[in-house]
């Protein structure tokens, strides 16, 4: 076996297990994917307990579930249209006597979407605080005053957004 | 007869109480919608405004319940009803609200159920007692804020009292809450919101140990605390809560000497001193010290500058944007600003404070001296000497995020008449030593050279102590140190023999920093390759002494970047392997050395045979 041979047999071995390897990593496209938001940012899977999470799919809108074991409605996005996904919560901190880390949902608090700075949409929160917007591709802002977060929506893409809307110092 | 009339009641309050809804005015049409209670109205709405969605004003944050409880009293009672939990505002049972004197506090009050305060009225005026005690000591704290020179929390319109709620929150084991509420923007203070507050009702459950705190002094240092989170929304929403948590508490004592609840959180940061000073306020504050326990530290700054510049911190976050536009403004940064801007720098600030820690010779509030916890060391010694083979108590060695320190006990004994320290430090670790005797404290002065420390009277103090601390904003500083002397403990097994100055308990920095650990068996192996055969010679000496003399900064460089790591512990390997299997070593270098000889030999040749060196050359490199 020539050298030439050897070094082609060695790339297209180190290729094919870079390629299963980079295939075995990957959540099925057909898959939905489940983000739970932790008090400050959403990490990937269902939340442990019985509160609520995301389950994203690509060029689908997103849901909030409670139960992994739920059969969700597949609803597709029109086409060029991408989705702002996320909860509004306020951050509750501190405890001198006990704990209370974490957050609390803002819930029914309508939510103003702008872009360019015009105002565009408002949408509200569920009871838990969540929220679920379809968008024509682009750059938008949400939220007002101090707490807004600026967004870049993509086509078929769900962009998780934890917005937080104030502070509960707790003592 | 009579049953029918019941039944007429009956039915028209029925009918009374859809209509009222059904007729409520826009105010009422308006919050129902903006709170999606609509869809259970809407049977009995047939007509309802909905505006187009791109029409509303109400955004996220606390404006739209500010504006209902502002309107509150103008929406008909079935609405109030139905928005009633939608508040984040407490709905108090038979609620009234009663105005502090000075007009700066409105205390809103249950008069039914679990949250009613204690109602005694002794003097009949119609208010209980002790919401008056309430609205009077909030008074005494505005006073003492403003005579402090902090701008007081804003409220809307500018001037309307500040809104306290009394609830029972002993089952959620909390003191007070203070939540921000809606933007109260000014050129000095841009990101200023105002905030509303809820207090326990009557801080006589055990939770709030009565038999230790009375009921008013519960009331009185929550109210110090609370009152300054409010300022703190004043100044700047985006605020670090752990500083926020550190000032509040530290104003507790600040207002009201003699209750001295803050002391008991203190432990909590001695005992975790390993923790960064600006460690998160996390679910478990009460047992690592963060925030709360904190608070000495403003203690040590208001004595080594003025109260003032406690003050001054919040004035600087005030003008301060949020880091991303919505995250909080870490407050690390701030202080080093504003020290340096003092003259000092809190590298050099937070150093006095750790040795403070020790001398315990604060100069205000001294008869509450007593009360702050003493230094907790990470180790005591007893049995000398103390080297890198050390496990037990603790190896004498350690690794400190950002402004953080380690105490070292070293207990004398008859058999070690003096004691020598040494220390090997990477950058931003500050140390010091301390002697304790009959006499007092006393600070004792390096040895030339910096890297050393002898008390040459060990035997008779009562004990010495070693202050390690990271007073850098850099995570990963380590320190090792070694002592003198010998085995004191009979039946100990000895340990091996103490190296010479730069010996084995002085870190290999890179090796350190790149493998993250001084324990790390590669480091251990490198250690003992320098210990072993370097250090045994003058060449091998020399260049250790080079090694140390550079080393440290490019380690420091190397353990904050992971790429630099990882490619530092692979340039690493090789050393490490020839340590290991030096013939092996020798052996496949020889063959590596020969291999290429042989090629360029090969290559020389073939060139030599050619009429044409270009066209030679090009196919060489091809092979």
């Amino acid at each position: 076996m020539s050298k030439a041979t050897l070094i082609l047999l060695v790339f297209i071995i180190f290729a094919a297990l870079t390629a299963v390897a980079s295939a075995a990593g990957k959540r099925p496209p057909d898959a939905w994917n489940y983000y739970h938001f932790d008090g400050s940012a959403f990490k990937s899977g269902p939340a442990v307990d019985e509160s609520p999470f995301v389950a994203v799919r690509e060029k689908l809108r997103p849901v909030v579930l409670t139960t992994s074991a739920a059969n969700i409605e597949q609803t597709l996005l029109p086409d060029g249209d991408g989705v702002i996904a996320g909860i509004c919560y306020i951050q509750s901190s501190g405890g001198k006597l006990g704990s209370d880390s974490g957050f609390k949902p803002y819930p029914r608090v309508p939510l103003l979407i702008s872009s360019g700075g015009k105002q565009l949409v408002t949408v509200q929160t569920d009871d838990q605080g969540y929220f679920v917007v379809v968008l024509p591709s682009g750059k938008y802002s949400i939220g007002s005053g101090p707490f807004t977060a600026d967004i870049t929506v993509e086509r078929g893409i769900t962009t998780l957004v934890p917005l937080r809307a104030g502070k509960r110092m707790v003592d | 007869m009579s049953v029918c009339l019941a039944r007429f009641v009956f039915a028209t309050i029925i009918l009374f109480q859809f209509s009222s809804t059904v007729f409520a005015g826009a105010l009422d049409d308006y919050y129902l919608q903006q709170f999606g209670e609509t869809k259970n109205i809407q049977l009995q709405k047939t007509i309802l405004s909905v505006a187009p969605e791109a029409q509303e004003s109400a955004k996220c944050g606390m404006p739209l319940k500010h504006g209902l409880r502002r309107d509150w009293k103008l929406l008909e009672q079935t609405t109030q009803k139905v928005l009633a939990k939608r508040l984040a505002l407490p709905a108090l049972t038979g609620e009234k609200i009663f105005t502090s004197v000075g007009k700066h506090f409105s205390v809103h009050y249950a008069t039914t159920g679990t949250d009613a305060p204690p109602l005694a009225d002794l003097d009949n005026n119609g208010v209980p007692d002790w919401v008056e005690s309430v609205a009077a000591t909030f008074e005494d704290v505005y006073t003492y804020y403003g005579t402090q020179g902090y701008q007081l929390a804003p409220t809307l319109p500018a001037g309307a009292p500040y809104d306290i709620y009394l609830l029972d929150l002993a089952p959620q084991g909390f003191y007070g809450t203070t939540t921000n509420n809606q933007p109260a923007s000014s050129a000095s203070y841009p990101n200023a919101e105002t905030s509303w507050m809820e207090l326990d009702n009557n801080f006589t459950d055990s939770i709030y140990k009565p038999n230790i705190y009375a009921p008013l002094q519960s009331l009185q240092i929550t109210a110090a605390h609370e009152y300054h989170h409010a300022i703190q929304y004043g100044y700047n929403v985006f605020f670090d809560i752990w500083y926020a948590e550190a000032t509040s508490t530290w104003m507790e004592d600040e207002l009201y000497d003699l209750i001295d609840q803050n002391y008991t959180y203190i432990p909590a940061w001695f005992n975790n001193s390993k923790t960064p000073l600006d460690l998160a306020v996390g679910s478990n504050a009460v047992t690592t010290g963060a925030g709360y326990g904190r608070w000495i530290f403003n203690r040590y700054l208001a004595e080594k500058h003025t109260p003032a510049m406690i003050r001054g911190v919040w004035e600087k976050v005030g003008g301060l944007p949020s880091p991303d536009g919505s995250s909080d403004i870490p407050m690390i940064p701030v202080l080093e600003s504003l020290l340096s801007a003092a003259g000092t720098s809190l590298s050099a600030d937070f150093f006095g404070f750790t040795k403070r820690v020790y001398t315990m010779d604060w100069s205000t509030h001294t008869s509450e001296t007593d009360k702050i916890h003493p230094y907790s060391p990470v180790a005591t010694y007893l049995v000398y000497p103390v080297n890198s083979s050390v496990t037990s108590p603790a190896p004498p060695s350690v690794t400190l995020p950002h402004y953080s320190f380690a105490y070292y006990k070293f207990t004398p004994t008859p058999e070690m008449p003096a004691l020598t320290i040494t220390l090997s430090k990477s950058t931003g670790i500050q140390t010091t030593v301390f002697r304790k005797s009959s006499g007092g404290i006393t600070e004792i002065i390096a040895n030339a050279g910096g890297n050393s420390y002898t008390d040459a009277t060990f035997s008779s103090a009562d004990e010495v102590v070693l202050l390690i601390a990271n007073t850098s904003n850099t995570d990963g500083a380590n320190a090792n140190f070694s002592t003198d002397g010998k085995l004191t403990t009979p039946g100990t097994t000895p340990p091996p023999p103490a190296s010479s100055s730069s010996g084995s308990s002085s870190g290999c920095f890179i090796a350190t920093a790149a493998y993250g650990s001084y324990l790390h068996p590669q480091v251990q192996l490198l250690r003992h390759f320098r210990d072993e055969y370097l250090q045994t010679n003058a060449p091998g000496r020399a260049f250790v002494a080079f090694y140390y003399r550079f080393s440290p900064p490019l380690a420091d460089f190397i353990a904050r970047h992971t790429v630099l790591r990882s490619l530092t512990r692979l340039a690493l390997t090789p050393v490490v392997v020839a340590v290991v299997h030096p013939l092996i070593s020798a052996l496949a270098l020889l063959l590596l050395i020969g291999a290429v000889l042989a090629s360029r030999l090969h290559r020389i040749k073939a060139v030599r045979l050619n009429a044409h060196p270009y066209v030679i050359s090009t196919t060489s490199y091809r092979l």
